[in-house]
C-alpha cells in the first residue's frame, strides 16, 4: 500500500515526507533521536483516527506530538513511522464557567488557555517553565505540574474527560463534566501520563480554578543547599502550604542575573523563592508565619516588593534551565537526569548527594527546582564538543537517577520517561512495571502507540 | 510493510557527541565546498522550543522546519554531515532575520546571525534559489535590488543635480526603495536634510543588505566597496538612511570608522531647528525589526511622532514588535507568507489611530500590501505634514 498516497487523502498538503522536515520532527528538547517516516498534521479528531485506524492496518508507528518541548523524547519517534503532530489541533472549543471547566484541543498552548481564562477570573494552575510553549496535549500525555503543584496539584487533578483515539482508531470518551463518578475503572487517569502509548488525545475536559486575589513572595537564602531544604520541611511541618516553593543554588543565581542583570537577588548563598496566594490577609500571614520560621536558618530573608519584582523573578526562573550559556558561552545545559523527585523528606539527602556527585564526575551543576514538592532539576552542563564530558555526563546522570530511586523517590517527577527514562523503570517499579505491560498489550497489541517508550 | 524492522530505525541515540564533524560535499558536483558555520552559535542551541512561540513565520507556516528551532536543528544536521540540497529552502530561505527568536532565547543564541551565515554557505556550495540570483544579478549589474535601468537620482531635477555638493561631512544614503519605489519620500527627506548641508553620493549603489542577508557575502564586499569609495572621496562622516534594511547594514557590516544614524535620529536630534507643527492626529507605530531589535532605536521615532502628534502604541511594540514580513527576502522568496504576516502584524493595530507610522521602506510596502483600513506612513511623510 503507497502510505503517503494513503494520508495525503486524510490530510492533503498536511503532510510532509521531506527529509528536512523529517529531520525538524527527528528530537524535542532532549537527547533522544529518531526519524519519522512521516509528518502529518490533523486538525480533527476524524482525521487523527484515520490515520491511526490506517497505521494499524500497516503495522506502522504512531508518535503524538505537541510543541516538542518534552524533556524525555516522549515525541520521537525512536522507531520511524508516522509523527502526529498535533499542534494546529489548538482550539478552545468552550468556556464554561457555570460548570468551573473548560474544553480544549489538545494543541492549545498553557499559557495561551490562562490568558483566555484571566477575563473570567480563572486559571489552569499546572505551570511548567515551558508554559509559553507547551501543549494541553503533552501536559496530560506526560503529568506536568510545574512550580505551582506543591499547593495546586498537577495536571492530573484537573481532568474531567478525555477524547481518546485508541489504537484501532476507535474513539471514546473517558469521563463527562460531572465533578464525580463512581461508575467503572476510571481511564481518565489511565490515560494522563501514558505518554501517548495507550492512546491520543483528541479533546480535553479540564477543571479551572478562581484566580488568588493576590500573591506574595518571600525570597530567603540560605548557606548551602542542605540548610535551606531543612527550611523547607520546617515550613511544611509548621502547617503553612505555599503556592510554590522553588530552590536556586548559587550557580542558578548567577546565571539568572546574567539573564536579567535588573533582578535584585541575595548575593551569597542558595536561595529559596517561597509565594504564598489567596487573600490579602491570609497570603501576608501566611509570608509572615515562613519568615518567622525560616529565619533561624537563613543568611536574609525578605518580601518581594512589589507585582513586577515578583514577575521579573518568576519570568527568569521559568527560563533558567537554558540559560546557562549566557554564564559560559563554551557550555551548554544537557537534560539528562533533570528531574528526579524524592519525599520531602529526604530533600537535603538529595541535594548533599547531588553536589556530591557533580564534584565527583568534576561537571559544574544547577541545582533549582520544585523543592516543595520533592522535584529536585540538576542542571548538567558540558562543553558539547568535548566526548569526555559527555561521558561523564551521562555517567553522573546515571547516578543521579539510582540515587533517587535508592532515595525512594522517581527518576521523573514531572518530565516523563520517555525514552530517556525507560531503562529505570524496572528498577523503579519491579514487578508492577508487569501490570503496565498487560495494560498495554490490551489497549494497543501491535504495540503501534508510540513504541520504545517508558520501559514497555 | 512494517517500518519497525527497519534497521536504521532501531537506533536511539542519546546524547549524540558531536565530537568530530565531517566535510561534506562527495555526493554532489555542485558541493566543491565544506558547509561551516560556527559551531559554538549553533550548539547553543538547547532545543527548548522558546523560539516557537513567537517565531512569526511559524505562526503562518505551521511546520516545525518554518520556526527558528527548526532551522537550528537542519543547519546542525549539516554540520554533521547530511549533504546539503535546496530541501533546506523552505525553512533557511523562510526566515525574516526579524530577530525575535534572539531576543527572547534563554540560552543567548542569535539565530538570524546563524541563518545568515548558513545561506552563505549554501551559496558557497553553490545552492541557490532563482529569487536569490535574480536579486544577486540585478543588484550586481544595475547597483539595484530592482533591475532598474533609469538614473539613481531621477526625483532630482537636472538642475538640482548639478547644484549637490561635492564634498561634505553629511551623505544622505538614499537605498534602492526610496530611489526606485518611494521616490516621494527620498524628495521629502533631502529637503529635511538639505537645508543641513547633506549631500548625496554621486554613484549611490545598493547598500549590499539584500545581498547579505541571502548568503552572497563575497558580491556584497564588492558592492560595498564602492559605496565606501564614494562616501571617502565626499569627506563625509556621517551617513543618515531612511531604510532600516540600509541603516542595519551601513552600521554593522561596514567599516566602524562611518558614523551612521537613522533618519528618526537625526530628526529627534534636530527637532528644535525643524520648528514642527502640532497636528490633530493620532497615530500608531511600527517598530521596524530592523531598527527596533536589531539596533534598538525605540526612542528617537516616538520622540518625533510626539512632537506632531499623538501616539496610540500598537499591542506588541519595541523588543516584542512583529515582523512586517518584508524583511531577510522572505517578500521575494515567498511573497504569500510575507503578505500573511503584513495582515498578522496589522491586527496588532489600536482602535482610533489615523494612519499607522514607521520608519522603513520595506515595512510601508508589506503594511500597505497587507490592504488595512489605515493608511501607512512613512516618518518623513508625518514630518513633511507638520512642515507644511
Amino acid at each position: 500500500m503507497d502510505i503517503t498516497a494513503e494520508l495525503r487523502k486524510i490530510v492533503g498538503g498536511r503532510l510532509s515526507v521531506s527529509p528536512s522536515e523529517l529531520y525538524c520532527y527527528s528530537s524535542d528538547a532532549s537527547q533522544v533521536k529518531g526519524m519519522p517516516d512521516y509528518v502529518v498534521r490533523p486538525k480533527s479528531t476524524d482525521e487523527v483516527s484515520r490515520i491511526v485506524r490506517l497505521a494499524y492496518e500497516n503495522d506502522i508507528p504512531v508518535t503524538a506530538r505537541g510543541a516538542g518541548t518534552g524533556l524525555a523524547g516522549g515525541a520521537v519517534p525512536v522507531e520511524g513511522g508516522i509523527v502526529l503532530d498535533i499542534s494546529g489541533m489548538n482550539r478552545i472549543l468552550e468556556i464554561d464557567i457555570d460548570n468551573i471547566q473548560v474544553v480544549v484541543e489538545p494543541g492549545i498552548i498553557q499559557d495561551t488557555l490562562n490568558d483566555a481564562l484571566k477575563p473570567y477570573g480563572f486559571f489552569f494552575p499546572p505551570n511548567p517553565g515551558s508554559s509559553a510553549m507547551c501543549t494541553i496535549g503533552g501536559m496530560i500525555a506526560y503529568n506536568a505540574s510545574g512550580m505551582r503543584c506543591v499547593k495546586y496539584g498537577t495536571t492530573r487533578n484537573y481532568v474531567r474527560d478525555l477524547e481518546v483515539v485508541l489504537a484501532d482508531g476507535t474513539v471514546i470518551h473517558t469521563g463527562s463534566k460531572m465533578l464525580k463518578s463512581a461508575a467503572g475503572y476510571d481511564l481518565t487517569q489511565l490515560i494522563i501520563g501514558s505518554e501517548g502509548t495507550l492512546g491520543i488525545v483528541t479533546k480535553a475536559s479540564l477543571k479551572v480554578a478562581p484566580l488568588p486575589k493576590t500573591r506574595k513572595l518571600v525570597i530567603a537564602s540560605f548557606e548551602n543547599a542542605e540548610i535551606a531544604g531543612q527550611a523547607v520541611v520546617k515550613t511544611f511541618s509548621n502547617g503553612v502550604i505555599p503556592s510554590a516553593c522553588e530552590i536556586l543554588d548559587r550557580v542558578s543565581l548567577q546565571v539568572l542575573k546574567r539573564y536579567d542583570p535588573n533582578l535584585v537577588l541575595p548575593s551569597e548563598g542558595d536561595v529559596l523563592l517561597f509565594e504564598v496566594d489567596g487573600t490579602e490577609s491570609s497570603a501576608r500571614e501566611a509570608a509572615e508565619q515562613i519568615i518567622k520560621v525560616c529565619s533561624p536558618l537563613a543568611l536574609s530573608i525578605r518580601l518581594a516588593e512589589s507585582e513586577k519584582e515578583m514577575a521579573d523573578i518568576w519570568a527568569a526562573r521559568k527560563l533558567v534551565g537554558a540559560a546557562v550559556s549566557r554564564l559560559d558561552p563554551t557550555k551548554t545545559r544537557i537534560y539528562v537526569g533533570e528531574d528526579v523527585g524524592v519525599p520531602i523528606k529526604q530533600i537535603p539527602e538529595l541535594l548533599k548527594r547531588a553536589q556530591e556527585i557533580s564534584e565527583k564526575f568534576n561537571l559544574p551543576a544547577m541545582k533549582y527546582g520544585h523543592i516543595g514538592d520533592g522535584n529536585l532539576h540538576l542542571a548538567l552542563f558540558i562543553d558539547v564538543l568535548n566526548k569526555d564530558e559527555w561521558d561523564r555526563l551521562n555517567r553522573a546522570a546515571d547516578l543521579i537517577h539510582r540515587t533517587a530511586i535508592e532515595l525512594g523517590g522517581t527518576v521523573s517527577s514531572e518530565h516523563g520517561v520517555g525514552a530517556a527514562r525507560a531503562e529505570y523503570m524496572e528498577a523503579q517499579w519491579g514487578p508492577a512495571l508487569e501490570v503496565m505491560r498487560a495494560i498495554k498489550k490490551v489497549l494497543d497489541p501491535k504495540g503501534i502507540l508510540n513504541p520504545g517508550k517508558l520501559g514497555l | 510493510m512494517k517500518t519497525m524492522k527497519n534497521e536504521r530505525k532501531k537506533e536511539i541515540k542519546q546524547a549524540k557527541k558531536p565530537d568530530k564533524v565531517e566535510i561534506i560535499g562527495k555526493e554532489n558536483e555542485k558541493q566543491k565546498q565544506s558547509f561551516e558555520v560556527d559551531r559554538r552559535s549553533v550548539y547553543k542551541c538547547v532545543q527548548c522550543g522558546t523560539c516557537r512561540s513567537v517565531c512569526p513565520v511559524f505562526d503562518v507556516v505551521g511546520w516545525e522546519s518554518a520556526n527558528t528551532r527548526g532551522r537550528m536543528l537542519i543547519i546542525k544536521s549539516l554540520l554533521e554531515g547530511r549533504p546539503p540540497s535546496e530541501d533546506v529552502f523552505p525553512s533557511l530561505a523562510s526566515c525574516t532575520t526579524c530577530g525575535i527568536c534572539a531576543s527572547r532565547c534563554p540560552a543567548g543564541a542569535n539565530p538570524p546571525e546563524v541563518v545568515e551565515a548558513a545561506r552563505a554557505q549554501l551559496v558557497k556550495c553553490g545552492i541557490t534559489t532563482d529569487a536569490q540570483e535574480k536579486l544577486k544579478s540585478a543588484v550586481m549589474t544595475y547597483g539595484n535590488s530592482f533591475g532598474e535601468t533609469k538614473d539613481r537620482k531621477h526625483w532630482l531635477s537636472k538642475a538640482e543635480r548639478s547644484k549637490l555638493p561635492e564634498k561634505s561631512g553629511y551623505v544622505y544614503f538614499v537605498g534602492c526603495f526610496d530611489s526606485y519605489r518611494y521616490p516621494e519620500f527620498a524628495k521629502k527627506t533631502f529637503k529635511v536634510l538639505q537645508r543641513f548641508g547633506v549631500t548625496l553620493l554621486p554613484d549611490e549603489q545598493c547598500c549590499a543588505s539584500p545581498l547579505l542577508r541571502t548568503g552572497f557575502k563575497e558580491n556584497a564586499e564588492k558592492v560595498m566597496g564602492r559605496n565606501l569609495e564614494q562616501i571617502r572621496k565626499v569627506g563625509a562622516h556621517t551617513i543618515i538612511t531612511s531604510c532600516a534594511g540600509c541603516y542595519t547594514t551601513l552600521k554593522n557590516n561596514y567599516p566602524e570608522e562611518l558614523r551612521v544614524i537613522s533618519l528618526p535620529e537625526f530628526l529627534a536630534e534636530h527637532l528644535e531647528e525643524l520648528n514642527l507643527k502640532k497636528l490633530d492626529l493620532t497615530v500608531t507605530y511600527h517598530d521596524p525589526c530592523h531598527l527596533g531589535r536589531h539596533n534598538k532605536i525605540y526612542d528617537a521615532p516616538r520622540k518625533v511622532i510626539q512632537a506632531i502628534s499623538t501616539l496610540k502604541e500598537m499591542k506588541n511594540i519595541k523588543e516584542d514588535a512583529r515582523c512586517c514580513g518584508g524583511g531577510g527576502g522572505v517578500r521575494i522568496g515567498y511573497p504569500d507568507i510575507s503578505l500573511e504576516l503584513a495582515k498578522n502584524r496589522l491586527q496588532d493595530v489600536p482602535e482610533g489611530v489615523n494612519y499607522i507610522v514607521t520608519s522603513c521602506p520595506l515595512c510601508v510596502r508589506n503594511l500597505r500590501d497587507a490592504s488595512g483600513d489605515i493608511e501607512v506612513l512613512d516618518i518623513v511623510e508625518l514630518v513633511a505634514m507638520a512642515m507644511e
